[in-house]
């Protein structure tokens, strides 16, 4: 079977279609590492997509339901091939202490793994002290992304960032700080690298660190 | 002479009225919808303006006796009284103090899987059949820490979370009317709001499926998805008129979300969204009331729709568009408020404040339908020198 048709499925969120592309894949013996490769190709597109408003918030949220789906489909096919492809980088995501909104840290987690990167995800009402330890615990993830949903929560941004200083690890890591308040006066005042204005922004901003 | 507690007040609501109908008044009213931020003035933390009626509705009388030049505020913009919602048991905020540090916001836990919404799919069926049978034998149980569905064992704590719960709210909505009288006789300032709407889709997606779970729904069962919509959109209506202002002197609320442009396509607007706000809105409108489109995040794509409802029925709240856009828009049909930048409120100076407000003023003021606000709810993160520089720069530019 053509592999890109169900890259083609994902991104018109045919939801059983793409399921029934899987399974006759998987009977064909395809291996589970292209069918990885041909959904993450699916979903970096719908990130394009959303990045030109083609796609949105609800879209990324039901296609990284899809893709939870195929991947469990897989999973028994990947362990036997060693488990997935190295991934790109590796990006720390979490939503700030204060604040329990998960919605904008979600999606930039769906789009960054849709984009090959390997995410490890903090939750929400994250102390600084937890983004420390992530922080020393993964010395391979070069990008730490803050979300941030309400304006009370602006200083407990800069209290993180502060953190992430005073642990000597702030050279290692670009922090890039994202959500509905923030702006670019945001992101500076509290001292982050990076204002990422959309999930799609913050994708191309863990690229460039990455120099993908 | 100074003017007196009524003539100020009896000043400040013609100056509000009219510029919620599109005149222009002799100043351009500054109406903020300040949350946290009045605790923070007042000396109280987040906890108490949250969880202790008196103290979170005391909060806003000291404000606007703190910060002369209010014209209009909220009286209980920490809308969330988690005295009320604690004393049944409320699952889905977190409250601070309780589950949050005390200075940190009450928030909403929002569902993340199947499991964890308040409304199944399967049940979609039954909540269309009857709304109110719904959430009362469904939905309040499964949101209620105490309380049972029919036809289970009943016990001691459902008792009491229906007793505690009815004086709790009796309460509440006590001390509430007697601090609007407390603004208007002790500060002349008008209580901006009386009554509250949610849109159709949203309080579907907000309170019942969850936004993942309406997500879902659109694709795995559209059509379930639109006639709950349609089904619960009278008991909005009927539900935002009955607590509105019997004078019908001040607008409803109506706290916009899931239809700002980055959350659903333009198609899911219109099909989903749209056609039952649009009906609602109108029949709020048919009862002598306006509404205050509080539009969090970005609308522009949107903005049109707005237009096909009737002149003045609505006060378009301005978030993060652009205001000049959003007048082109809309402001010959609707007056249109905010336009201060909560960025510019938490980490700029007082003269970066007097700045954009005469700006403002400058532009809007002379047209009238102009309120002054800042773009979202005022939190603890505002310093009060830039707050203060508002409602002085709003006295010394305003008068136009």
């Amino acid at each position: 079977m053509d592999i890109k048709k169900i890259s083609d499925l994902l991104i018109e969120l045919e939801e059983e279609k793409v399921y029934d592309a899987v399974d006759k894949a998987i009977e064909q013996g395809v291996s589970g590492r292209e069918i990885l490769k041909a959904s993450q190709a699916g979903m970096a597109t719908i990130g394009d997509m959303y990045k030109r408003e083609e796609a949105f918030v609800a879209d990324m949220m039901f296609a990284g339901e899809i893709m939870r789906n195929i991947l469990n489909r897989i999973q028994p096919l990947l362990e036997k091939e060693g488990g997935r492809e190295k991934a790109i980088g590796k990006a720390i995501l979490g939503t700030v202490k204060g604040d329990i909104h998960d919605l904008g840290k979600d999606v930039v987690m769906i789009a960054l793994e849709g984009n090959g990167f390997e995410v490890i995800d903090l939750g929400v009402d994250v102390a600084p002290e937890k983004f420390v330890e992530a922080v020393n615990n993964n010395p391979d993830a070069k990008v730490l992304g803050l979300s941030v949903f309400l304006t009370s929560a602006f200083p407990s941004t800069e209290k993180t960032v502060k953190a992430i200083a005073e642990s000597g690890n702030r050279d290692r890591v670009k922090i890039m700080v994202g959500g509905a308040p923030v702006t670019e006066v945001v992101a500076r005042e509290t001292g982050c690298d990076y204002f990422a204005e959309d999930a799609a922004a913050g994708v191309s901003y863990t690229k460039s660190v990455y120099g993908a | 002479m100074a003017k007196s507690m009524q003539e100020l007040y009896d000043e400040r609501m013609d100056r509000y009225w009219k510029a919620n109908h599109l005149q222009k008044p002799d100043k351009v009213p500054f109406r903020p919808c300040a949350a946290e931020l009045a605790g923070k003035i007042a000396g109280y933390t987040a906890q108490q303006v949250t969880h202790d009626p008196d103290l979170g509705l005391d909060a806003v009388v000291k404000m606007c006796q703190a910060v002369p030049g209010i014209d209009a505020t909220v009286v209980n913009m920490v809308f969330v009284n988690t005295s009320v919602t604690e004393s049944y048991g409320l699952k889905y905020y977190k409250v601070p103090g309780i589950d949050l540090d005390a200075d940190d916001s009450f928030q909403y836990i929002e569902p993340q899987t199947e499991e964890d919404a308040f409304m199944k799919v399967e049940e979609y069926d039954r909540f269309i059949e009857d709304p109110n049978e719904f959430v009362m034998n469904v939905w309040l149980p499964r949101t209620s820490k105490y309380m049972v569905p029919p036809g289970e064992q009943n016990t001691w704590k459902n008792n009491l979370a229906w007793l505690k719960n009815g004086i709790a709210i009796q309460q509440y909505f006590q001390k509430l009317g007697a601090n609007v009288a407390r603004m208007q006789t002790e500060t002349g300032t008008v209580s901006s709001l009386a009554g509250a709407l949610k849109a159709p889709f949203d309080i579907l997606a907000d309170k019942f499926r969850g936004f993942r779970g309406i997500a879902y729904d659109l694709h795995r069962c559209p059509d379930k998805v639109l006639k709950a919509t349609e089904a619960v959109a009278p008991h909005m209506a009927w539900n935002c008129i009955a607590t509105a202002d019997p004078s019908r002197k001040v607008p409803c609320s109506h706290w916009m979300h899931r239809g700002a442009t980055g959350f659903f396509s333009e198609e899911v607007f219109e099909k989903f969204h749209w056609p039952t706000l649009k009906m609602v809105t109108e029949q709020i409108w048919e009862a002598g009331i306006q509404t205050i489109y509080y539009a969090e995040g970005k609308w522009a794509r949107n903005l049109k729709h707005f237009r096909q409802l009737p002149e003045q029925s609505i006060i378009f709240h301005c978030d993060k568009d652009d205001i000049y856009e959003v007048k082109r828009v809309l402001g010959d049909r609707f007056a249109i408020s905010g336009g201060v930048p909560n960025d510019m409120l938490a980490f700029g100076e007082p003269a970066d404040v007097k700045k954009r407000v005469k700006q403002l003023i400058t532009d809007f003021g002379p047209d009238g339908g102009y309120l002054l606000d800042a773009e979202a709810i005022m939190q603890q993160d505002v310093k009060v020198e830039n707050f203060i520089a508002m409602a002085q720069a709003c006295e010394e530019y305003g008068y136009i």
